[in-house]
């Protein structure tokens, strides 16, 4: 049995005796006897060391990024961490507290959740920020309900670009109030947004808001996108943006952007295997009360001191109940301390020269590609950043990116959704250049292309 | 023992340092103009010192559970085992991107199907998913699955009510309502759901029923294999929202109590840290009728091989990105590894205990509702402190003063002036009887004292109509205010 509980001798016998019984058997005297259960049948328990080795034993069966030339993105990122911001979300007294309820208790957490929501709101260019959400797949679904609470409608407009798993959750978080989740297509040069489509689906009168995604799902920049509002008029505009993306480029709100959404793991928290993430989530300042999650808000004390509290809380699940904004109770507040650690650590310069420099090495990557027989790299004639989309002429994703793997290289991952009976798409892969990379392993990224198109597209 | 938390007179980042020049961002060759950020991002330029020793002095004006006891019901602050976090922060599990080819993956995989087994004898459910990323996403998601199970029968037309009772957690109403339900809450009878109530409650329009067992007035629902068959006769589904699990652990579990599906929260019964607010995980576990229903993937082992199974027809899809909080799932896993089948069923011995034992202590200063036995926690009623001009807020306020947390307060509803106290079994009995002798003396000091209540700690009572009135939300909010500080 493991230290965690005490277990000093007479405890428990005194306990009991000060409550009367006679055994811990008794307190569950309430359980009628046809509900009980017997063994559960999960063996015994086991003593720290053996735990670790038992655990290590699992782990060591992986083979972490660490040891591949890794390529591998989307809304997840593979980036260097520095020291410090481990060490600060490390502290345990930020990792084991509660949310702050009492805010006199937790000034700490608190203060850094109204630097982080300040953060958001200077990234994109909006008036306020909640203090997160699970990840970037549900702030979208968040951002569909909000866009509903704000304007009528049955349609909910998202690009066909989309990656698959945000489609399916945003489709799920329709499905309760009967809304409708339609995909814009793509122009298939360019992989920009069909704006004629947009135009014709506004002139309906039956959207309530559309979502647009920089860079979009390909990892290309939609130059649409900056033009879209003055199409929608009052028809709220979701843009769904990669914070790096956001030290270098401008901040959706300036091109009318009423909500920005995005995934924040990036900044500061390790991919382990893809959670927990961090759900990004801004709008304007007429809209705060109609926002999902928690949000905190500087105030003073008695004395007339700084402090911040959790507020505007009659949105909430624990006041309003079954008329809630949103059912979020528990959130990602420890990634979103470790989302302003690494900003601030990184520096705002620092962050722009990071993602100046992922897009060079992308740039070289595209062009290190480029002509090999079989593939189209980029596949979209449109800029890109630290992303873009390669696809495979002949051969399946499946082969190429198993031929890379064996050279030690993770080359990406298939952008088709995996189920059974989805709609047969292209052989398409995400490529992103990671701080991770260098010169070598771009080029030996392309020695393994080659081959694999010497061999006739074959694993 | 007088407590002092730390007192820093910490600036805001911001005002630690200045921002760059605010001209133009770098450009990024081949991106157009128009994309390019006209004027570089407003936050300061801090070296790595500044940042370090500003979030360090924020962390000291915290507390955590390594601070102090935590007693917030409904939340089991148990203490979080450092193992676990040595654990989850090998590069064999932190340094994984979801979209690894699954031959490299296999140890996670495994560990997750391994967790997912553990669960399922836990819950009494056959099927598990690790996906959901809290309690409440759990809830939604199974909500979701309600939904398609009636849809696919035909009912969904007609099933479009959701019960509950008084004393549910918000989030329950919330996921219901988010899922496109109507409900409706069943009124509680010396605590309990009223059977009769609920037995006239019960139709055709009814899709779940959903139950805390035990509730949060720490009551354990006896009448539940009647709920349980009244829900199951108007074909109805039963949902268990595991928040309390911990009172129950191999005692009993929601598929011996007739529930059809169930969320746990790993980050309250099974030990991972709550992060100050979050990231939880919200585990799901579904019974034969709901099982086709969870998400994709599901973890299947084929021989000796760990796989992604993508094929459920009948799955309602995505409800986040990837397969769930991977890193809370090998904590969770390490703490159902260490304690075993006692260890876990002396878990929930040892929280019971600890409640009963609170209980009747405090129960000497302020009354208690409903029934002397409890499970995980109990309630108390600060009425009696009003004929002094006392509210439960300023007791609460003043056991911080004592350096330890305060118990969840005014909620549930159903009682007055409710204090709701849950000191699970990783407290000691000299932990408790401190807590009890810290409760004496906050409950016993001057009224003048309560209401000046806190003094000891970063900041005096904190002014939250103020906030709500007058939201400043941001350091741009900030800039555009007056001067935040007077002087009273």
């Amino acid at each position: 049995m493991p230290r965690w509980i005490s277990n000093e001798p007479g405890e428990e016998a005194a306990m009991l005796e000060s409550l009367g019984i006679a055994s811990l058997d008794e307190l569950f005297r309430d359980i009628p006897k046809k509900a009980r259960i017997g063994r559960l049948g999960i063996g015994g328990g086991r003593e720290e060391p053996d735990v670790v080795r038992e655990v290590d034993r699992l782990l060591d069966r992986n083979r972490p990024l660490t040891k591949f030339a890794t390529f591998l993105g989307g809304r997840i990122s593979h980036r260097y961490i520095p020291a410090a911001v481990d060490a600060i979300v490390s502290r345990s007294e930020f990792y084991t507290a509660y949310t702050p309820y009492q805010p006199e208790a937790s000034q700490g957490m608190l203060r850094t959740l109204f630097e982080f929501q300040s953060l958001w709101v200077e990234l994109t260019g909006l008036d306020l920020a909640n203090a997160s959400l699970y990840d970037g797949a549900t702030a979208g679904g968040e951002a569909l309900l909000f866009c509903r609470r704000i304007h009528e409608g049955h349609r909910f407009l998202v690009p066909a670009s989309l990656p698959w798993e945000e489609r399916s959750v945003l489709s799920n978080y329709a499905s309760g109030p009967g809304l409708r989740v339609e995909e814009v297509p793509y122009d298939p040069r360019t992989g920009n947004l069909d704006l004629e489509f947009v135009r014709k689906a506004i002139a309906a009168k039956d959207v309530f808001g559309v979502l647009a995604d920089v860079p979009n799902g390909f990892g290309h920049l939609d130059e649409g996108v900056l033009d879209l509002k003055s199409m929608l008029g009052d028809v709220p505009l979701v843009v769904s943006a990669d914070p790096l993306s956001l030290s270098v480029l401008e901040p959706p709100g300036a091109y009318g952007a009423d909500v920005v959404i995005g995934e924040g793991q990036g900044f500061g928290a390790s991919p382990s295997f893809g959670g927990p993430l961090l759900g990004l989530f801004a709008c304007r300042r007429e809209h705060s009360r109609q926002a999902p999650g928690r949000i905190v808000g500087s105030t003073v004390d008695l004395e007339g001191r700084p402090a911040c509290t959790l507020t505007l809380q009659t949105r909430e699940q624990h006041i309003r109940r079954s008329r809630a904004m949103s059912n979020i109770c528990t959130n990602e507040s420890l990634m979103a301390l470790a989302f302003v650690v690494y900003a601030s650590t990184v520096g705002p310069r620092g962050l722009a020269a990071l993602q100046s420099s992922l897009a060079e090495k992308a740039r070289t990557l595209a062009s290190a590609l480029g002509g090999i027989d079989g593939l189209q790299a980029p596949r979209f004639d449109a800029p890109y950043l630290g992303e873009f989309t390669i696809e495979l002429t002949h051969g399946t994703t499946a082969g190429f990116l198993d031929r890379l793997r064996r050279r030690r290289i993770l080359g990406g991952h298939a952008l088709a959704d995996p189920r059974p009976g989805a709609p047969k798409e292209a052989e398409r892969i995400l490529v992103a250049a990671t701080d991770a990379v260098g010169e070598k392993e771009i080029q030996k990224y392309a020695a393994a292309a080659k081959a694999w198109a010497a061999a006739g597209g074959r694993a | 023992m007088t407590f002092r938390q730390a007192r820093w007179d910490e600036p805001d980042l911001w005002d630690l340092a200045p921002a760059p020049d605010p001209g133009p961002a770098p450009a990024i060759p081949g991106v157009p103009e128009r994309f390019r950020r006209k004027e570089t991002l407003r936050w300061p330029e801090l070296s790595e010192i500044e940042v370090v020793r500003h979030y360090t002095r924020l962390s000291q004006m915290n507390f955590g559970i390594d601070t102090s006891a935590y007693p917030l019901g409904s939340c089991t602050m148990k203490y979080n085992p450092k193992v676990s976090e040595l654990l989850a922060r090998r590069a064999g599990a932190a340094s994984l991107h979801p979209y690894q080819p699954e031959a490299t993956v296999q140890g996670a995989l495994e560990l997750t199907w391994r967790l997912e087994r553990i669960l399922s004898k836990v819950t009494g459910l056959p099927e598990v998913s690790l996906q959901p990323a809290a309690g409440a996403h759990g809830e939604y998601a199974a909500l979701l699955m309600v939904r398609a199970y009636f849809r696919d029968r035909g009912e969904l037309d007609r099933r479009t009510e959701v019960l509950l009772p008084d004393t549910a957690h918000g989030t329950n109403p919330a996921s219901a309502s988010m899922a496109g339900f109507t409900t409706r809450e069943i009124p509680s009878k010396d605590g309990c759901v009223n059977l009769a109530e609920l037995q006239s409650a019960v139709s055709d329009r009814t899709a779940c029923f959903m139950l805390t067992n035990p509730n949060t007035a720490g009551l354990f629902e006896s009448d539940i294999l009647d709920i349980a068959e009244t829900v199951h006769a108007a074909g109805g589904l039963l949902y268990y929202d595991g928040a309390n699990l911990n009172a129950i652990l191999g005692h009993t579990h929601p598929g011996r109590m007739g529930f059809d599906v169930a969320h746990l929260n790993l980050h309250k019964t099974f030990a991972t840290p709550h992060g100050g607010g979050g990231p939880g995980a919200g585990v799901l576990a579904a019974g034969e009728k709901l099982a086709p229903y969870l998400p994709v993937p599901r973890v299947v082992k084929t021989g000796r091989r760990f796989r992604l199974d993508y094929d459920r027809p009948m799955s309602i899809g995505k409800i986040k990105t990837a397969y769930g909080n991977f890193g809370l799932d090998v904590r969770a896993y390490v703490y159902a590894l260490s304690h075993g089948e006692e260890g876990l069923k002396h878990v929930a011995r040892r929280a019971v205990l600890n409640s009963n034992y609170l209980a009747a202590r405090l129960g000497r200063s302020l009354p208690r509702p409903f029934r002397a036995l409890v499970k995980h926690e109990f309630l108390l009623s600060g009425t009696p402190l009003k004929e002094r001009g006392v509210r439960t807020l300023d007791l609460a306020k003043r056991l911080l003063d004592e350096g330890v947390h305060a118990p969840t307060i005014y909620f549930p509803a159903l009682v007055e002036e409710a204090l709701m106290v849950e000191m699970p079994e990783t407290e000691s009995k000299r932990e408790l009887d401190h807590y009890a002798e810290a409760f004496e003396r906050a409950i016993n000091d001057t009224a003048e004292n309560l209401h000046a209540a806190p003094r000891s700690l970063a900041v005096r009572r904190v002014d939250e109509v103020r906030a709500a009135r007058e939201p400043i939300l941001s350091w741009k909010d900030q800039r555009s205010a007056p001067a935040k500080v007077e002087t009273p």
